[in-house]
């Protein structure tokens, strides 16, 4: 058993005696995403697992879209294969824009994705939208190649949202922007 | 309760059920009708206004902060003090957006905690400082204004130290340029700043030293002078390789050594001695077998030793490598002199955080960030004590008195 799902069953024993399983699903859910607001954390990745594995029945839209390498609102979407965080997407934004009245941060960390579509791969970079509270929408946390935060622009334990003007250091959720193709 | 429910309605005793009650029974219902009365009639004082409580001097050595990061409003962190024994939650401190951790003073009289705010909540003019606050009360003493750069990051023990004599506070910087603010906490006055450039976090190894770790697996050796600005500052040879298997953050130390674990379960001692610093010879904390089989140590803080015992603490679960920072349900127990196991801890709950108290008759605490329950066990033999329940949302840290 993994710790998610010791995690998720007890929260489910404490709930499953006083809630039909529909209404459960969704206090579950929301717990977990309630629980992961800064980008990069292991409850982050927790929370995107648990509502993958929670699956159809879901009442969150975020679940009938898993899945889709091709859906930027969805975790699995290509582009998403180091991100942590809430998908900008889902929060007024989308994967390459950030959500009205917020400031895309400078400064960010990378990682290296496949598209199948084309069959190339590309370097994306997961820019914070910054300056209001945690979006809460869509968590998604994919933590292949994470570095310690001694090497900064491959880690996901930072809060990119630093230094800038508006920002500096409120995180409300991430893009997935293509840089170039990786060579 | 005399009678039953039946068809959802209270039905009263029968009279063959009264006729049951022994004559002894019958003396015990009057005794405690009498008893009732006469406490009816006592007239309770008042209470009085105003009574706050506060803590004992000096405290205990079981006494953990549990420091809590509270993701889904980060606005508003906080720290909560918990008595290990009795597993009582004796109070909190209020400590402001993006919040790593306490720093304890050596005397155990002032918590220090590096803390941001915002002018208007989320937005406006960001405030850096450190607040000290009176351990006795848990009342903010004084405040000391430091450039807005602490580092928002996961929490790590290393984003704010003491030197060893209990003077400076260090604290690590990124905006992503990295620096080290130093704040004198004799005279509650900023210092400075010590530049860092590709090199992050505190590790202080002295009373006027530490270093940080560089992403070229390097370390930068900084030496500070009698006022706490850098006097010396010098790289070293690469120690740690992280191309191939890097080492986490979450070092422990003890006495003049610093015990780092790579991904892959190797331990990398760092020792400081009259020549600088020095790799120890690694030694790994799992047989080729715990390997195959996929045993790795993860967690937010996941490594704690016990400088009296000479015993390390790693949280062990079963993943592949990208599960680093995952928790364990196993707690392996190592003797720092010859590495070998000694125990393996079951424990009650998923644990990402542990902290082992530095006295004679230690405990282990353990913590995970996905649940809020304080889980308390005896460091040497390993028994389950008891567990506190709801210690706030997002628990990160635990914080006890001695080194990290």
């Amino acid at each position: 058993m993994t710790w998610l799902d010791g995690l998720t069953e007890q929260s489910a024993r404490s709930l499953a005696k006083r809630t039909s399983r529909r209404s459960l699903l969704a206090s579950l859910g929301a717990m977990l995403v309630g629980a992961s607001a800064l980008p990069l954390l292991p409850i982050a990745r927790g929370a995107s697992a648990a509502e993958n594995k929670a699956g159809t029945g879901q009442p969150d839209s975020r679940s009938a879209k898993q899945g889709k390498l091709d859906d930027p609102m969805s975790c699995d979407y290509w582009r998403h294969c180091a991100i942590d965080g809430y998908l900008c997407g889902c929060c007024g934004g989308s994967q390459n824009s950030c959500p009205p009245g917020t400031e895309m941060s400078a400064v960010t960390w990378v990682g290296t994705c496949h598209n199948p579509a084309d069959g190339k791969d590309y370097v994306v970079s997961y820019n914070d939208c910054c300056g209001k509270s945690t979006c809460g929408r869509c968590l998604c946390n994919r933590n292949e190649r994470d570095t310690p935060i001694y090497m900064p622009f491959e880690s996901n334990d930072y809060n990119w949202c630093s230094g800038s003007s508006k920002a500096n250091v409120a995180y409300h959720c991430s893009t997935a922007r293509i840089v170039s193709v990786a060579r | 309760m005399n009678g039953s429910f039946k068809d959802g309605k209270l039905r009263p005793p029968r009279l063959a059920d009264q006729n049951k009650m022994s004559v002894r029974t019958r003396i015990a219902s009057a005794l405690a009708l009498t008893l009732a009365l006469s406490t009816h009639a006592a007239t309770l004082p008042s209470d009085p206004m105003s009574v706050v409580q506060s803590l004992p001097p000096g405290g205990s050595p079981h006494w953990v902060w549990v420091n809590d990061f509270v993701f889904p409003h980060m606005t508003e962190g906080k720290a909560m003090l918990v008595d290990g024994d009795s597993g009582r939650f004796l109070g909190e401190l209020d400590t402001g957006f993006g919040f790593s951790r306490v720093v304890l003073s050596h005397d155990g009289k002032v918590i220090l905690s590096p803390e941001t705010y915002f002018s208007r909540g989320t937005r406006g003019v960001r405030t850096d400082v450190v607040t000290l606050y009176d351990a006795a009360h848990l009342t903010a003493i004084a405040e000391i204004i430091i450039p807005p750069k602490r580092s928002s990051n996961m929490p790590m023990m290393a984003d704010a130290e003491l030197t060893d004599d209990g003077r400076f506070l260090l604290i690590y910087n990124f905006t992503p340029a990295q620096s080290i603010t130093v704040v004198d906490a004799r005279s509650r006055a900023l210092v400075g700043e010590i530049e860092t450039a590709g090199c992050a976090l505190v590790y202080p190894t002295g009373p006027r030293s530490f270093f940080s770790i560089c992403g070229d697996g390097k370390l930068l050796d900084v030496r500070l002078s009698s006022t706490g600005h850098a006097a010396s500052s010098r790289r070293t040879g690469r120690i740690f390789d992280v191309a191939t298997d890097p080492v986490t953050e979450k070092a422990v130390r003890v006495a003049n050594t610093w015990y780092f674990v790579s991904f892959s379960g190797m331990i990398y001692p760092v020792t400081k001695g009259d020549a600088g610093l020095k790799l120890a010879p690694t030694w790994p904390l799992l047989t080729a077998a715990e390997k195959a089989q996929n045993w790795r140590p993860g967690g937010l803080q996941q490594l704690a030793a016990h400088a009296g015992l000479n015993r390390l603490y790693s949280i062990m679960h079963q993943g592949p490598i990208e599960t680093h920072k995952d928790p364990g349900k196993e707690v392996w127990v190592y003797d720092l002199a010859s590495h070998e196991r000694v125990k393996k801890i079951a424990m009650k709950n998923d644990s990402g955080s542990i902290r082992v108290t530095q006295d004679a008759h230690p405990l282990l605490f353990s913590i995970f960030i996905g649940s809020n329950v304080l889980d308390v066990y005896d460091a040497t033999s390993g028994d389950y004590l008891r567990s506190v329940d709801s210690i706030g949302t997002t628990p990160t840290l635990l914080v006890t008195a001695g080194p990290s």
